[in-house]
């Protein structure tokens, strides 16, 4: 009877042992891959076909169906450029020019990784629909109130922003950690 | 009191490790199936044509709302499928395809296919050992029976959506030789 008890003790907690590696390396774990820069982080090993178990789960789990950096870079911000986690209590602006890619996408996400839900269905702002300042710089506004014309509507909670590029020039993909990226300003709370 | 131990605790630690690899490998593979078998529910081998996503999207985690996305699942065990589609002349658009453990084996850009002259991707894709060609048409080597085709399709000005939307939906996924 004891051996019996022990035995399934054994299997009890090595289930639970296993189970909690795995959610620590693969599910918590940050991607495989990762380089930063700015509050923007991405991986190079999104739509990879090679690599190791760890790896293979990884972008399964946090890239399910992306493509590789030669065709899409997908960059994510958790935080503003101080650092500071993004909440939609807050206003921010997403400043900066032209990155150097065919095609770009700035757009916001609930804490579940879905579209913000919001009246006026704005979820995300492009290179062709950026209303530009002069000197062909841009801003982007993410609020709960009317931001204007680059305005992503926030609801409530935490949030993240994704910069998608589509087809970056070649500089960027071979190097993404050095990329000129928009910056993330923080303004009232 | 140690040494009685010890036995015991090798026995919870080997488990731990035998658990940890098999989940990390099945990770890919269960992700990929609860995917299959949900889209086999309305067919397998055929394209589904998704709307623009928004808020109300919660399939596959943070979809792009600027890009119409077009999916089919495919099983080779009848056969291999011929994938075809008109390539956009001026905005993003790719197909790829996808293995049963979430690798992306094969990707196509509308670039890329203007290079090589083809306004439409006409392709194959077959079992591991298949000739280069079938029918005249280029086969890709697909490494597991089932797999997921994704075509996406960029709407770089909402004015152009209607225009965009009914070229991506000339799209088709079909068993190579009919049953």
């Amino acid at each position: 009877m004891r051996t019996v008890l022990k035995v399934l003790a054994v299997l009890v907690v090595g289930t639970v042992l296993g189970l909690a590696a795995t959610w620590f390396t693969v599910i918590r774990g940050a991607m495989a891959g990762g380089v930063k820069d700015g509050p923007w982080r991405t991986s190079l090993e999104a739509g990879s076909n090679e690599g190791n178990m760890y790896l293979r789960a990884a972008v399964a789990v946090h890239g399910f169906l992306a493509l590789n950096r030669h065709e899409t870079m997908y960059y994510t911000a958790n935080t503003d450029s101080e650092g500071v986690r993004l909440d939609s209590r807050c206003t921010y602006r997403v400043k900066g020019n032209d990155p150097k890619t065919r095609w770009w996408s700035i757009t916001a996400y609930g804490i579940d990784d879905y579209l913000i839900p919001n009246a006026q269905h704005r979820y995300s702002v492009s290179k062709n629909s950026v209303a530009r300042d002069p000197d062909g710089s841009f801003s982007v506004m993410l609020s709960r109130n009317d931001g204007g014309e680059n305005w992503i509507p926030l609801v409530r909670g935490l949030f993240s922003i994704s910069l998608r590029l589509y087809n970056p020039d070649p500089g960027v993909a071979a190097d993404p950690a050095h990329v000129v990226l928009p910056i993330i300003e923080r303004e009232v709370c | 009191m140690l040494r009685k131990l010890l036995p015991w605790i090798a026995a919870t630690l080997l488990v731990a490790a035998v658990v940890h690899v098999a989940t990390v490998w099945l990770l890919p593979r269960a992700i990929m199936h609860r995917v299959i078998t949900r889209m086999a529910v309305l067919g397998l081998n055929e394209i589904r044509f998704q709307n623009r996503p928004d808020a109300s999207v919660r399939g596959v985690v943070r979809p792009s709302p600027d890009l119409l996305y077009s999916i089919c699942a495919f099983d080779l065990s009848a056969g291999p499928l011929r994938v075809r589609s008109p390539v956009p002349g001026d905005t993003y658009w790719s197909v790829s395809l996808f293995d049963n453990a979430t690798n992306n084996f094969y990707v196509l850009d509308d670039q890329q296919a203007h290079a090589t002259h083809q306004s439409t991707a006409d392709f194959v894709i077959a079992p591991q050992g298949s000739p280069a060609t079938l029918d005249g048409l280029k086969t890709v080597a697909a490494p597991s029976t089932q797999g997921l085709v994704l075509f996406r399709t960029l709407i770089d000005d909402d004015r152009k959506l209607a225009a965009i939307d009914a070229l991506r939906r000339k799209a088709r996924c079909a068993p190579l030789h009919k049953a």
